[in-house]
C-alpha cells in the first residue's frame, strides 16, 4: 500500500503528461469546432487588423473616388469641347440652317419693254450677283444664300449658256434673293453707299431693293459633297 | 515494480481521455512550449520510475524536479523566442538524453529480475 501511495506523484505526472500528449496532438491536428483557450483575444486582435484593414480601404476609396472624378470631369470637359467644336464647324460650313440679323437683297431684271426683255446687256450676270457676294462677304457677313442656295465653300455662281445662271449646280431664275446673315448696319452701308454697288447697278437698270431684316433664315447647304482629292497635309 | 508501470500508464491513459474532451484547443502559437513541457513530463514519469526501482524513490524531489525542470524547458523556449535562438533545442536533447538513460536502467533492473 506504500508503494502505491508512493507511486501516486508518478501517476499524477503521467496523467500530466497524458494531458499535454492529447492537448498537443489536437492542436498538430485542431477539430472543427473547438474553440481556443485564447479565443476572446484571437478575436479582439482579428477585429483589431480587420479594422485597421477596413480604414485603409476606406482611404482607397476615398483616393479612387477622387480620381475617377478627376476622369470623368476631364472626359465631360473633351467631350463639350469636341461637341462645340463640332457643332462650330458645321456652323462654319453651311451643313446647317442659320438664323440672325441681315440683309436681303433682291435683284431683278429691268421691266420688259414692248414686250421684249430688257436685252441682253442689261441682264443680270453671275459677276453681278458675284460683285454683290463679294461685298457682303468683305464686311462679315457669315452666311450667305442666293435663292435658297447656300453658299459654302465649293459653291459656285456660273452663267451657264446664255441666260442661265447656277449655284450648287442648280439652275436659279430671277428675281434673285440674296439673303446674309451678318452685321446689318455694315452690310446695309457697303451696299447702300454713294457711287456703290447698288447706285452702279440701278444706273444699268437693275432693280435693286435691299432690306435690313432684324431676323432672317439662310437654308442650310442641301447638296452632297466629297472629299475625293483634298487630304490632310502631313505636317513637318 | 510492475505496479509504477502501470499506475503510469493507468494515469497517463486517464490524461490521455480528459485531453481529448477539453472543451478548447491551445493556439498554435504555444505549441513549442506544450511539446517542451511534454518532453519535461515524460522525462519525469522515467525518471520517477527508474527511482521507484531503485528504491531511492522522493516525492518532494520528484514533484520539485517535474516542475523545475519543466519550468526551465519553457523558460528557455520562451527566452530563445525573443533571442531568435531556438534554445528550447537545449531543453529537447537534454530530456532527449536523459529519457533514452532512464529507459536503459528500467530496462536493466527489468532484465535483472
Amino acid at each position: 500500500m506504500a508503494k502505491v501511495v508512493s507511486y501516486l506523484p508518478i501517476m499524477l505526472v503521467a496523467l500530466v503528461l497524458g494531458v499535454i500528449l492529447a492537448v498537443q496532438f489536437r492542436v498538430t491536428n485542431p477539430p472543427e469546432g473547438v474553440p481556443y483557450i485564447n479565443r476572446e483575444q484571437d478575436i479582439v486582435n482579428e477585429l483589431r487588423e480587420l479594422a485597421r484593414e477596413r480604414k485603409r480601404l476606406e482611404e482607397e476609396i476615398i483616393d479612387l473616388e477622387y480620381k475617377l472624378e478627376q476622369l470623368e470631369t476631364g472626359q465631360a470637359e473633351v467631350t463639350d469641347a469636341l461637341v462645340a467644336e463640332v457643332a462650330k464647324t458645321r456652323l462654319g460650313t453651311g451643313l446647317v440652317s442659320v438664323t440672325g440679323p441681315g440683309v436681303e437683297v433682291i435683284l431683278d431684271n429691268p421691266p420688259a419693254v414692248d414686250g421684249r426683255p430688257g436685252g441682253n446687256l442689261f441682264l443680270i450676270r453671275d459677276e453681278d450677283l458675284l460683285k454683290v457676294v463679294n461685298e457682303l462677304r468683305g464686311v462679315g457677313a457669315e452666311a450667305i444664300s442666293i435663292n435658297g442656295q447656300r453658299l459654302v465653300a465649293f459653291s459656285e455662281v456660273r452663267l451657264v449658256g446664255s441666260s442661265f445662271i447656277n449655284v450648287n449646280l442648280t439652275r436659279i431664275i430671277p428675281p434673285y434673293q440674296i439673303l446674309a446673315v451678318g452685321p446689318p448696319e455694315d452690310l446695309m452701308n457697303t451696299l447702300m453707299a454713294p457711287g456703290g454697288l447698288t447706285d452702279f447697278m440701278q444706273d444699268v437698270g437693275i432693280q435693286v431693293t435691299v432690306e435690313k431684316q432684324d431676323s432672317l433664315t439662310v437654308p442650310a447647304y442641301k447638296g452632297e459633297w466629297y472629299m475625293n482629292y483634298a487630304k490632310p497635309a502631313q505636317r513637318g | 515494480m510492475w505496479l509504477g508501470i502501470l499506475l503510469a500508464s493507468l494515469g497517463m491513459l486517464v490524461g490521455l481521455v480528459i485531453g481529448f474532451n477539453l472543451p478548447m484547443v491551445l493556439p498554435q502559437a504555444y505549441a513549442k512550449y506544450m511539446s517542451v513541457a511534454a518532453l519535461a513530463a515524460l522525462d519525469s514519469v522515467f525518471g520517477g520510475i527508474r527511482s521507484a526501482m531503485e528504491d531511492h524513490f522522493d516525492q518532494s524531489i520528484f514533484v520539485t524536479g517535474f516542475f523545475s525542470n519543466a519550468l526551465l524547458a519553457a523558460g528557455l523556449a520562451f527566452a530563445g523566442e525573443r533571442l531568435g535562438i531556438d534554445l528550447y533545442l537545449a531543453a529537447v536533447v537534454a530530456f532527449g538524453v536523459r529519457i533514452f538513460q532512464n529507459l536503459g536502467v528500467i530496462r536493466r533492473h527489468l532484465l535483472k529480475k
